[in-house]
């Protein structure tokens, strides 16, 4: 296969920061290449010095198709046939696909401007059609699912063929859709590398990497470590090239006492999306959540911890404690991270140190006064041993990436030595490094006698953390996996998967 | 169809130090406001040496503007939880025409002694503050709309206790005097103000209570979700600061001794300003040494400027608020996206 687009020693400087250095990349007529490393290796620099956003440092060199090509701005990329889909899509939720199409492109309009709503209407079809999607192109976005939205969104980037359009980049396509729609999305990336367009993307998700990519480029640390034909590599071997060293995954070994007490139950809870749910965790014992979006697996977490209304029993080492009041609960020895980091989680306007320490702030009171010196001690402590990596305590948590905010997030809860922990979605959006240390975080809250709660939708996480997994449907439990033993083959993690494939079936034994 | 292309894998180490801009580097952005209070003093200094440059201008410069400073410390508390009160100009007339009218001599028969009156007329506002609250917290209804309402609401109470009338309150000489007079060579009122501040200072910067009125401003709902009480803070705020509006009323009162329908309103846009634009100072954030700086800034403009313009100046006001306010936040704005632009080029780093 040709190479279409070449790139030696590309560098990237923002001011303070080399982001990306001495890369060299290459892009092969219609294949599909994923780009992977850790947050802030470098690769969302990369692809968008690719599409002409930012200005590479000068002394690269780039070939389109054998001739030199200019980087850095975002028409000489257009020109050379590159598109760009961006993470947010870039949508207007509230119109219509042929809308949205039609706004990148110009209505075709007929007499006294008249928008010619028939033609508009067919292209937009035909455009999603070409991609796998049979869509009503007239409903408003926002009513599409996720994998349509972003269906919408590459016929919007691919509409203008008058150029002869050859690389379509799209950052982290996948990062907020469910398993099905991810399918649904791959089956349109197929469609387009028949068209001979080759496709760049971003993933975290290491699994869809083999799937669907023919080559990936792994970067870390700002440097292309390697490019990798996929069926050069397996699992611990791209794992190994992403991290830069061996990672064994901990195997947990928790010896827990069936005869204490259970320190969290839960007794005939009721509420959004949950029907009469039941279950008891005892100290130092880890519970996974397991289920479809929808199923109740979503808002079990946030049932549980107050943030919304709840009917039935919930009560710590005996202690009941309130429907819908997070305070009350806090301060009766909960602590849980939420799943939506961003608007249930952080305060980005407040630093670092007072995102670490809002949860239980009188702890660093001196009579009336709050002891600042006292308090950025303890959370300067926090960012060490979590290891976060930050210029400091003072800075906005803004400024940290996603995988460093989730940190915060476990150093607010941990801090509060909870009886019960609830996280939701912990490891959502964040790199594999920090991943792990969040996990080895989860352990050692359990080793300290906290009863654990952990949903998640990735069934390898819950595999690694947790003794037992409830695998939730239609707002009740219908199987429970457990780590030593219990029915079915395989691992762990393949055993949660199969119960979750398997849930409807599960309802109808009962 | 493999290209192998391994490269050595040493970590890249940041190249340089943060460049800073230049007018970052004068502090242009986080003290603008001291810079062009600056300008003003030369300024109107050189243009008007007699008259702007004394003691005398100075001082009632200071005396005239502690009821906009108690008002703006009023309007500050709640917003920095993200929550508006703009009832406090008519809660502040409300408590002036109370305290005037409560200790009349002539039109009524209460005749009361003008302690208790400033008393009743405080602890009415902060009732004003918990009616607030509660149309906010319970009845879920914007902040914004909620407070315009109830100032209406007040302004007609106090249209019906004082007849639309002027009203000249019976003060007894102490009271007088602790409105009036100087001490050290400073309005006495000024005082007030100062201590207030500090308390206000107190309570955002250095208690839990701050941080969690911060907390409250800054997201809402992931402040509940760490336990702090959100609906309380908003309500407390609310509460403070008609308290806050009624103190203010309560020392207008003793410094001018009478009630006329233009009390209130006059007082809500420059304490208003001083907020907005004071938000931008100092921090990035709205807090009380960034409002007093913005407040005096904006007070010895308009003075230097009433004395340019002479005997016509009554429209100086109104125009250098509203244009000075503009320009603050559309500094503050710039700044805003600035910053913006260097966080999406440090998170795609």
């Amino acid at each position: 296969m040709s190479k279409i687009l070449q790139i030696w020693s590309l560098s990237k400087t923002f001011p303070g920061q080399l982001a990306l250095n001495d890369a060299t990349f290459d892009v092969e007529e219609g294949e599909v290449h994923a780009l992977v490393g850790q947050n802030g290796s470098g690769k969302s620099t990369l692809i968008k010095v690719l599409a002409g956003f930012h200005d590479p440092d000068p002394g690269h060199h780039v070939t389109m198709r054998d001739e030199l090509f200019a980087m850095g701005s975002t028409q000489a990329a257009h020109e050379a046939g590159i598109r760009f889909v961006h993470q947010d899509l870039g949508l207007v939720e509230a119109v219509s696909a042929v809308e949205n199409l039609a706004l990148g492109f110009g209505y075709r309009t007929g007499f006294g401007r008249r928008i010619k709503w028939r033609e508009e209407t067919a292209r937009a079809k035909q455009a999603l059609l070409d991609l796998g999607f049979d869509i009503n192109v007239r409903v408003p976005v926002a009513m599409l699912s996720g994998a349509e939205r972003t269906g919408v969104a590459i016929a919007r980037a691919l509409q203008d063929s008058e150029h002869n359009i050859s690389i379509l980049i799209l950052d982290e396509p996948t990062a907020s859709l469910p398993g099905a729609d991810v399918d649904r999305l791959f089956e349109a990336v197929r469609r387009l590398k028949a068209r001979g367009i080759s496709v760049v993307f971003v993933s975290h998700h290491l699994e869809e990497v083999f799937e669907i990519a023919d080559r990936v480029t792994v970067l870390r640390d700002a440097r292309v470590v390697a490019t990798r034909s996929t069926s050069e590599l397996d699992m611990s071997s791209l794992i190994e090239l992403i991290v830069g060293h061996k990672v064994t995954a901990a195997s947990v070994d928790r010896t827990i006492d069936a005869s204490s007490a259970p320190r969290l139950a839960v007794s005939g809870l009721t509420g959004l999306g949950l029907n009469d749910v039941s279950f008891e965790v005892r100290p130092g014992e880890v519970l996974g959540v397991a289920g479809l979006t929808g199923s109740g697996r979503d808002t079990l977490i946030p049932s549980l911890s107050g943030a919304i209304d709840r009917f039935g029993d919930v009560t710590i080492d005996g202690v009941s404690l309130p429907s819908g009041d997070p305070g009350v609960s806090i301060a009766s020895g909960l602590a849980f991270v939420p799943a939506d980091r961003l608007r249930n989680g952080i305060i980005s306007m407040m630093s670092v140190r007072s995102n670490t320490t809002i949860a239980d702030v009188k702890r660093n009171k001196t009579g009336l006064r709050l002891n600042h010196k006292k308090e950025k001690a303890e959370a300067n402590e926090w960012i060490r041993s979590l290891s976060v990596v930050t210029t400091g305590s003072e800075a906005p948590v803004s400024t940290l990436s996603g995988g460093n905010q989730q940190k915060v997030m476990m150093s607010r809860s941990f801090r509060l030595n909870p009886k019960v922990l609830l996280l939701d979605e912990p490891t959502q959006g964040v790199d594999i490094g920090a991943k792990e240390e969040i996990h080895t975080f989860v352990d050692s809250a359990a080793a300290s006698g906290s009863a654990v709660v952990v949903a998640s939708t990735d069934s390898a996480e819950l595999a690694r953390l947790c003794d037992r997994v409830i695998v939730m449907h239609k707002g009740a439990i219908v199987d429970t996996v457990l780590r030593n033993g219990g029915s079915g083959a395989g691992s762990m993690a393949e055993r949660i998967d199969q119960v979750l494939l398997a849930g409807s079936s599960l309802v109808a034994h009962k | 169809m493999s290209g192998n292309t391994e490269t050595a894998t040493t970590a890249a180490r940041p190249a340089g130090a943060p460049q800073k801009s230049l007018l970052a580097k004068l502090g242009l952005d986080r003290f603008s406001a001291l810079y062009l209070w600056g300008a003003f003093m030369v300024i109107f200094g050189i243009w008007k040496t007699d008259t702007f440059l004394s003691v005398a201008s100075a001082k009632l410069i200071m005396g005239e503007n502690v009821a906009v400073g108690i008002l703006a410390l009023a309007f500050l508390i709640p917003f920095c939880a993200s929550t508006f009160d703009l009832s406090i100009g008519a809660v502040m007339s409300l408590s002036v025409v109370i305290t005037c009218f409560l200790s009349d001599e002539k039109s009524r028969s209460f005749n009361m002694p003008v302690g208790y009156a400033a008393l009743i007329a405080v602890l009415a506002c902060m009732c004003v503050g918990v009616i607030s609250g509660f149309v906010v917290v319970k009845l879920k209804v914007n902040s914004f709309i909620a407070t315009l309402g109830i100032g209406q609401v007040v302004s007609a109470i106090v249209l019906k206790l004082s007849f639309n009338r002027q009203i000249t309150g019976t003060f007894s000489s102490t009271f007088e005097r602790f409105g009036r007079g100087d001490l050290l060579g400073i309005p006495v009122v000024f005082y007030y103000l100062a201590v207030l501040g500090l308390i206000c200072w107190f309570v955002l910067e250095h208690t839990p209570v701050g941080r969690f009125i911060y907390a409250t401003g800054g997201n809402p709902e992931a402040a509940r979700l760490a336990g702090v009480r959100t609906n309380r803070i908003v309500w407390g705020s609310l509460i403070a600061s008609s308290t806050m509006a009624g103190i203010a009323g309560v020392v207008l009162s003793a410094k001018v001794g009478l009630f006329t329908s233009a009390t209130g309103p006059n007082y809500l846009f420059p304490a208003i300003a001083a907020v907005f634009f004071g938000a931008s100072q100092l921090k990035g954030r709205p807090n009380v040494g960034g409002t007093f700086i913005a407040l005096f800034a904006l007070a010895f403009g308009i003075k230097g400027l009433q004395l340019v313009v002479g005997t016509d100046s009554y429209w100086v006001n109104p125009m250098f608020q509203g244009t000075t306010l503009i320009i603050a936040v559309a500094l503050a704005s710039q700044r805003g996206v600035a910053k913006i632009r260097k966080r999406k080029a440090a998170a795609a780093a």
